[in-house]
Formats: C-alpha cells, sequence, structure tokens
C-alpha cells in the first residue's frame, strides 16, 4: 500500500506528526518499535522549564528563541509552538484534559519530594501544584518505586504506607496497582483507611497511578470516599499518565484511518536520488516494503534507538543522516554527572522546515523530516522541554510536508 | 586529652581490608582481644577494589614461583574454610598465535615445580567447554584458579571475629601516633563522621592499612618505600566465560578475564601512581583492556560494559638492606623492633587477597613471639561461617521466594537490608552497599538506590537530606560509569539521567 506519509517513531513526536497529518486528511502510516519514551516518563507536558519562575510562557519561550537560535523552537516559532500545544489539548477532552494555570509553568511535586516546574498539568495532579496545602501521601507496601515518607519529608508533608492485604509480602508494580485502584472495592478499602490517617491534612497525594482508563473517575471517588482533595505524584519509570496519553493518541488516530504498525524495526529504507521510496520492516520471515511520498523520523534519542554509539562515533541508523559530533568519547560526558553533558546536544540538523541538512546546510532527501528529540541544539533534560520540543516539532514536520 | 573517650586494647589493627580483619580473626582464636579501626569501611581500599581472582599460583609461577607457592597453598586451604566465598571454575592460560610456545611449556614445568595441577587441553577441546574463546587459539592449560568474593570473605571473616570477642571502629581515622622511648605509647584517632575524639591505648599496634602503610607510619616518625600501582577493571553485564580465562604469556597488561556471579571482570592495568586519593580509569586504559581482553574473547567488543574502576596496588619497595623480615615477594612483614628500634610495631603489607589468612597467620606469629607466648594458630582449620544472606545468584533465586525483593539486578532482598539497618553498625550508604549486593548489578544501582533511600525514610532512619546522599551517590555511580558510555550502556544512562534529572528536578 501506498502512502501520503510514513511516520516511523512511535513517541509523542511521532504521534503528533500522525494526528496533523490525519487531521488534515492525509493517509498515513505510522511505525514503532514499542510505545515510545511516552509511557516512561510524560507524566505532565514541559514546555520551558528553564525560565524564570513567575515569567509567562510565551515571553519566556519569545526569549528562549532570541537567546537559542538553533534550538528546535526557534525553527518552529511561537506561532507553531502555540498551534501544536492546542492541537494537543484539544485531544483531551474532559474528564481527563490538560491544565495550564495563569499561562506560567506550574511546580508539582516529584518522587524525590522536590517541586518542579512543568506546563500541562493532567487534572489528576492539579490539587498537588505549589504544595501549598498540608498533604499527606500515601504509599503503598510492596510497590517500590514510590515511597511517601521520602516525597513527604523534604516538603514537610506526611506520609503514610499503606498495606495491600491481597499482595502479601511481595513487590507489586505500577501497572498492577492501576489496575487494583480501578476496582471500587479496592478504592473502599483504601479510602477508609487514608481517611482514618488524615489529621488536618487538606488534600491527599498518591503515586500517578490512579488508573489507565478513567482517572478523574478514580480521583473523585476517592475524593468522595476521603472527603478532601486528592492529587498524582510522578513516579518513577513506568509513566501511567504516559500511557493515557498513548492510549488517547491511539485511539484517535484508528478512528481517523491511520495504520499502526506496532512491534517492529526498520530493516532498511529504498532510496533514489534524492528521495526516499519506502521502507522496509522486516516482520520475520518476511520482509515488507511500505511506500511514501513523504516519510518522518521521530525515532527519539539513545533510548528510542534513534540515535546509536560505538566507542568511536555517534551515528543515526535508518538513514545514517549526519549527526553533530561532541569529540572523541572522553569528552561525551563530563565528570559531574549533574553537569550539561556534550552528549545530549547532538542530534540531526535540519533547515527550517526540519529537513535534514549535511554540511553546508545541503538539504539531504527532499521528502524526509526529522521530528521530536532526535534533533540536534536542545538538552530537553535540563531545559524541562521534552514534551514540548516532541509535539511542537512532530506538529511542524507533518504541517511542512504538507504546507497545512 | 580532654573530652576524647579512651579505649584501651591488648592489640590495635589499623585497616579494615582483608589482611587487618583477617588478624584480628586470627588472633580471635588465640585468644588475643583486640580492637580493628578502619578509616573508612570494611574493603575500603584494595580488598574491596579487585578482580577477585581466586588464585592458583599460575599467574605468578613463572616470575615469582615462591608467591606462586603460598598462593596454591591458600587456595587447598580457602577451599576448606571458606567454601561459601569461592566458586570453583579452573582456569585457563590460553595460547594465541602470537604468544610463544616455549612460555607455555615452561609454565606447565613451573606450575609442575611449584605443586600447581595443571594440564595441556587441545584447542577443541577448549573450544568446547569455553565456545566463546577465540577459535584461532593454539591451545590451553587448565589450573585450579576461580572466583572468589571479596566483599562476602571479608565481612564473614569480621563477623566471626566479633563473635570471638574482636572490636571494630569504622569510620574512624588514627590521627597521631605517640612514641614514647623504644613503644608506641598512644594513639589519636577520630570519627569521620560524627568527629568524637578517641585515645586509645594499646600494647601492641599493628599496621595493616594497605596502600596507606607507609602514610601511617609518618605518624610516627617513621617511613618505608612504598610503590603505588594502579591497576584498572572493567565490568560486562553478562558472564562471558565459566572459567577464569589467562593469557598465557608474561603477565601483562589486559591478560585476565575472571568470572563472578554474573559478570565478567576484565582486567588489568599497571600505572604508577602519586595521589592515593584521587585517581581514575583512563580512556587509554579502556580501550587497550578491552583490545587485549578481546584477543582471547573476541565477544567483548560487543559486549556492554557497566562500569570501570581501579585499585591501588601496596607494593613495597626493596630498601635494598638486611633489616626487612621479607617473607617473601608477595607480601612483607616488618618488625619495627629490628628495623627502627619500636618494639611494638608491626606492619604487614603488599601480598594478594588468596594470601590474606597466611598474611595474617605470620603477622599474629610475630606478635605471639614478642607477647612471649606460642599460642598457635588455628585459622587454617576452622571453617568461616558463612554470612545470612548467601552471595551467590542460586542461592539468592532460591531464598528470594515470596519475599519482597529490592534490587532486580542482584535479588537483594527488602527484609535482608532491613535487617542490616535495624541490626544498626551501618553508618553510611557505602555500608549498606559493602553489607548487600545492591547496585552491584546492571544498572549499578540506577533504580534501588532511590528503593534504599525510600525504605530509609519509611523507617526513620534517615538521617539529614537523602537528596544530598543521592546526588552523591550518583557522583560515584558516575566515576565508574562515564569511562564505559557507549552502545547500550549510553540508553540506560539517558534513562537514568531521565529519572534523577528529569522525573525528580534532583
Amino acid at each position: 500500500m501506498h502512502y501520503d506519509l510514513i511516520v516511523m517513531g512511535m513517541g509523542l513526536s511521532g504521534l503528533m506528526a500522525a494526528r496533523t497529518a490525519a487531521e488534515a486528511g492525509k493517509k498515513v502510516l505510522i511505525i514503532g518499535k514499542g510505545m515510545g519514551c511516552l509511557t516512561l516518563f510524560s507524566n505532565t507536558i514541559d514546555v520551558l522549564g528553564k525560565i524564570p519562575e513567575e515569567a509567562r510562557l510565551k515571553d519566556g519561550l519569545s526569549q528562549w528563541i532570541q537567546d537559542h537560535p538553533d534550538h528546535p523552537y526557534s525553527k518552529v516559532g511561537l506561532i507553531g509552538i502555540d498551534e501544536s500545544l492546542s492541537s494537543f489539548t484539544s485531544l483531551f477532552q474532559s474528564p481527563y484534559s490538560f491544565q495550564t494555570i495563569g499561562d506560567r509553568n506550574s511546580f508539582i511535586p516529584t518522587g524525590a519530594g522536590i517541586m518542579r516546574p512543568t506546563y500541562l498539568i493532567p487534572d489528576t495532579m492539579v490539587a498537588g501544584v505549589s504544595g501549598n496545602k498540608k498533604a499527606l501521601i500515601v504509599g503503598f507496601k510492596g510497590f517500590r518505586d514510590f515511597y511517601a515518607g521520602y516525597v513527604a519529608n523534604p516538603l514537610k508533608w506526611r506520609g503514610v504506607t499503606l498495606s495491600i492485604p491481597d499482595v502479601p509480602n511481595q513487590e507489586i508494580s505500577a501497572t498492577a496497582l492501576s489496575r487494583w485502584i480501578e476496582k471500587r472495592s479496592f478504592r473502599e478499602r483504601i479510602g477508609e483507611e487514608v481517611k482514618k490517617r488524615l489529621n488536618g491534612e487538606t488534600s491527599v497525594g498518591f503515586p500517578a497511578l490512579l488508573g489507565v482508563n478513567d482517572p478523574m473517575g478514580v480521583k473523585m471517588d476517592l475524593e468522595e470516599k476521603i472527603g478532601v482533595e486528592v492529587f498524582e505524584i510522578p513516579t518513577l519509570p513506568p509513566s501511567i499518565p504516559g500511557m493515557r496519553i498513548f492510549n488517547r493518541f491511539k485511539e484517535w488516530l484508528i478512528r481517523r484511518g491511520v495504520n499502526i504498525l506496532s512491534g517492529y524495526s526498520i530493516s532498511k529504507v529504498s532510496l533514489k536520488g534524492r528521495r526516499c521510496e519506502g521502507i522496509h520492516v522486516h516482520h520475520p520471515p518476511v520482509s515488507t516494503l511500505y511506500s511514501a511520498d513523504h516519510f518522518i523520523l521521530a525515532t527519539g534519542r539513545f533510548m528510542g534507538g534513534g540515535l546509536k554509539a560505538d566507542r568511536r562515533r555517534i551515528f543515526e541508523p535508518v538513514f545514517n543522516l549526519p549527526v553533530s559530533q561532541p569529540g572523541s568519547q572522553e569528552k561525551w560526558f563530563e565528570k559531574s554527572f549533574f553537569d550539561e553533558h556534550p552528549v545530549h546536544r547532538v542530534g540531526i540538523l535540519t533547515d527550517s522546515s526540519l529537513r535534514p541538512i549535511g554540511e553546508a546546510g545541503k538539504v539531504i532527501f527532499e521528502n524526509v523530516r526529522a521530528a521530536g528529540t532526535i534533533l540536534a541544539g536542545h538538552y530537553c533534560l535540563d531545559e524541562k522541554s521534552r514534551e514540548g520540543i516532541e509535539i511542537a516539532t512532530g506538529y511542524w514536520a507533518a504541517k511542512n510536508t504538507f504546507q497545512i | 586529652m580532654k573530652g576524647s573517650m579512651r579505649l584501651q586494647t591488648e592489640v590495635l589493627i589499623i585497616g579494615g581490608g582483608a589482611t587487618g580483619v583477617g588478624i584480628a580473626r586470627d588472633l580471635s582464636l588465640r585468644g588475643i582481644p583486640s580492637l580493628l579501626i578502619e578509616r573508612e569501611d570494611f574493603l575500603s581500599g584494595a580488598s574491596g577494589r579487585n578482580h577477585g581472582l581466586f588464585h592458583s599460583g599460575g599467574r605468578y609461577v613463572v616470575s615469582d614461583p615462591e608467591a606462586a607457592r603460598e598462593c596454591i597453598a591458600e587456595n587447598r586451604i580457602l577451599r576448606k574454610i571458606v567454601p561459601h566465598c569461592i566458586e570453583e571454575t579452573d582456569g585457563l592460560f590460553v595460547s594465541l598465535p602470537e604468544d610463544s610456545l616455549d612460555f607455555r611449556d615452561r609454565f606447565i614445568q613451573a606450575c609442575e615445580e611449584a605443586d600447581i595441577p595443571a594440564y595441556l587441553l587441545s584447542r577443541d577441546h577448549v573450544l568446547s567447554l569455553e565456545p566463546e574463546l577465540n577459535p584461532d587459539l593454539l591451545s590451553a592449560v587448565n589450573v585450579p584458579d576461580g572466583a572468589i568474593d571479596p566483599f562476602e570473605l571479608v565481612l564473614a571473616n569480621a563477623k566471626d571475629a566479633e563473635n570471638r570477642g574482636a572490636k571494630f571502629l569504622l569510620h574512624s581515622e588514627v590521627t597521631s601516633i605517640l612514641v614514647e622511648g623504644d613503644r608506641v605509647k598512644n594513639i589519636l584517632a577520630k570519627n569521620t563522621l560524627h568527629g568524637e575524639e578517641y585515645l586509645i591505648e594499646a600494647s601492641y599496634l599493628i599496621n595493616a592499612a594497605g596502600a596507606w602503610a607507609d602514610r601511617l607510619l609518618k605518624l610516627a616518625g617513621l617511613r618505608m618505600a612504598m610503590a603505588l600501582s594502579k591497576g584498572s577493571m572493567l565490568i560486562t553485564n553478562q558472564r562471558l566465560a565459566n572459567r577464569v580465562i589467562n593469557r598465557c604469556r608474561p603477565p601483562s597488561d589486559g591478560d585476565i578475564i575472571v568470572p563472578n556471579h554474573t559478570v565478567s571482570i576484565l582486567g588489568t592495568t599497571s600505572v604508577r601512581l602519586e595521589d592515593l586519593e584521587h585517581f581514575e580509569v583512563t580512556p587509554q586504559e579502556v580501550s587497550l583492556l578491552i583490545e587485549e581482553t578481546s584477543k582471547m574473547l573476541p565477544a567483548i567488543e560487543e559486549t556492554r560494559l557497566i562500569r570501570a574502576y581501579a585499585g591501588i596496588r601496596p607494593l613495597f619497595q626493596s630498601e635494598g638492606k638486611g633489616d626487612d623480615r621479607a617473607i617473601s615477594r608477595g607480601f612483607v612483614l616488618i618488625d619495627h623492633e629490628k628495623r627502627d628500634g619500636i618494639r611494638n610495631l608491626i606492619t604487614i603489607t603488599g601480598g594478594k587477597l588468596v594470601t590474606y589468612r597466611l598474611m595474617a597467620e605470620k603477622t599474629s606469629d610475630l606478635l605471639c613471639r614478642k607477647m612471649g607466648t606460642d599460642l598457635p594458630c588455628s585459622t587454617h582449620l576452622k571453617p568461616i561461617p558463612a554470612m545470612d544472606a548467601p552471595s551467590n545468584l542460586k542461592d539468592r533465586l532460591k531464598a528470594s521466594g515470596e519475599a519482597e525483593i529490592l534490587c532486580d539486578c542482584e535479588l537483594v532482598r527488602t527484609d535482608e537490608v532491613e535487617k542490616i539497618l535495624k541490626e544498626g553498625g551501618v553508618k553510611d550508604l557505602q555500608d549498606i552497599l559493602h553489607r548487600t549486593r545492591l547496585a552491584k548489578g546492571t544498572c549499578q544501582g540506577g533504580f534501588c538506590i532511590y528503593r534504599l533511600l525510600g525504605i530509609l525514610n519509611e523507617m526513620g532512619l534517615a538521617e539529614g537530606d537523602s537528596n544530598k546522599i543521592l546526588r552523591g551517590f550518583l557522583e560515584e555511580r558516575w566515576k565508574g560509569i562515564r569511562p564505559v558510555l557507549w552502545g547500550s550502556s549510553i540508553k540506560e544512562e539517558e534513562l537514568i539521567e531521565s529519572i534523577y534529572k528529569g522525573i525528580f528536578n534532583l
């Protein structure tokens, strides 16, 4: 089958690219090895945390773009970023929607009891913002990715750990707990337990696993039983809120007729001159060629497999696109873990429409664009900009592909 | 000394490595009371930073047959007294096409003379035993090498010594040694965690400070010439061979691969060192180790490395005088009465992990002669009980059963850690890491350290700022990981950074 667009990578940037193209009526195939890093980290939508606390995001972004001409945000521009975020939020309607408070970054508690800036917050986390209120933090015995005391102590809150009677003395995963908590009878029990332990607290924080399918239903039901506001706190991977985002995209894309090919990687690409004609996907024991007019590479960084490194260099394995190099291996990382490591700024260099470029700024393939964290020129971890870059560049790559 | 705590002991041992702890146990079996003082924790020096080779003696048999004899004799004893610390893997000395077969023949001959059981294996036979070996190899010699767990060895020794009355003072640094006439009179020490000062009166002082032996003697106005040699090693994320793999050639860089539980350790280099406190594995050493060891096991080129680390070999430089009581070139026992006229001071240094017991025996024998007793050594006869938590994965798997696992890489149980915490005596994060296999696996503590700090907070044992401790741990971990970040390690690193810098905003 021939497509208008093939998107490679099923993280947030790939999903946004597919959504943008599908919305314009294009025939789209999205292919991914897994569910992308979305399901590991994306609890909320960071856009740009590294701006003054009181600054409006628009002002912060506009200054950032001025100061960082090679940053992915500078290619997309303020208007494009704004449009892309609107497109994202419009996908999430009540009851599980994303909010921003006063067009500024909000601070939410983390699993280490540190407040962290982020921009778009799901409704389940809003009551935790800024941590002004006195909160009781609830953990579960056997759930090893969240410790109520660890969260509560630095914030001068109180933590309690509940035992789960049906899970005797063994570890339990976030996904399992999120299924348990979707059961009314389970909520009944923990609601009662938590209520008994309240001591003047005006809100209760749970690890972010209040169900995959109906988190607001779970939250409201718990609030009714406990009698105070309930909020979620992001934990170690996997990210249940990230799964909610992934599932919502998937549901929408399927309804729009987008083909989804999940669990396979690209073995080879078919090139002709300065164009890509198709990709070969290996489904053992056969290989299939999928052809398209356009391609978007959104395979992520090292974790996603978009970039690879051997002892000598960093490379892009699908098209072998040029990757900016930070020098020899000993220069990739600085001496302190908390330094800014040069390796995190490398990636694919592109023109303003996100087409990869080589030496002297020459476009390599006319019909291939790159989107997401694989792009060069950002340090999303430090900037707190991961999801924003993914949403904005995924949107921008598709928009430019079809001149939408 | 006003305000300092006075402690009295018959024998003060300085240094909590295998040697010091071995002496504490030896003395406890003879009924001689001792106190051991250690600046950090057990195993903080070379005892905790080596490749865990359970020497047959083969490695030295050509160059240093005396040390080789000691090794094989101790090898036989340790198999009996600490079987729980040893994996009896055997070792191969592999000859590659560029290696001299003359050396191999000399090697076999020397093994025979040193009483090391050695036999030649054909290429096909070797490859059937260890299929990952370079198929171009010519032959290999099998010797009774093995793998030893230094952590379990030292901790089990310490526990048994403690049960027999030995005392330990950890995290305490000797700050001065007061000599009066021909005797060491008092020792001043300071707790490095809370600053408490100690005035220690001891009839005898044993310097078992390893690479720090010379520094310690300086406090008493003495000196000895030591050559400090850094040896660097790399850890793979899986076990590439079941046996110890040695290169059959004169000892050189990158000629050994030691299996250790679920991983392999690639070693070693030898670099002269001046600064004892600040040293790291250089990119050149990493390249050299990969290039040399992959000649024996080609899969190393493609294997994920999880850590690089280095230890310091405390080598004794011969002073060219007749006043040293060098028992062998393997280790050095100095009676400072004969050398410097200080009647109650002994220094023991050098040696191998596998000869720690012999070093303790010889030191204790010398001490007994000074004390005028002839209490005999019995460490070669009395087995050391195993620790509660087994160190090998097979037993850990069995023991994990229904319990909650804290560290998935190494199957460390939550209750095992809680027990250590409840018993007390654990002062900082490193202490816990020395006493469990936490953070020794593939993720190098990336996940389980957060969990450990979580438990400490839940148990109300977290003192100070947990995130400061977490930052400190991540920096320490970084030292070992940074030199080997490429391939799939770089993926894991992005994950760990995303957690701590991203999700937690640390």
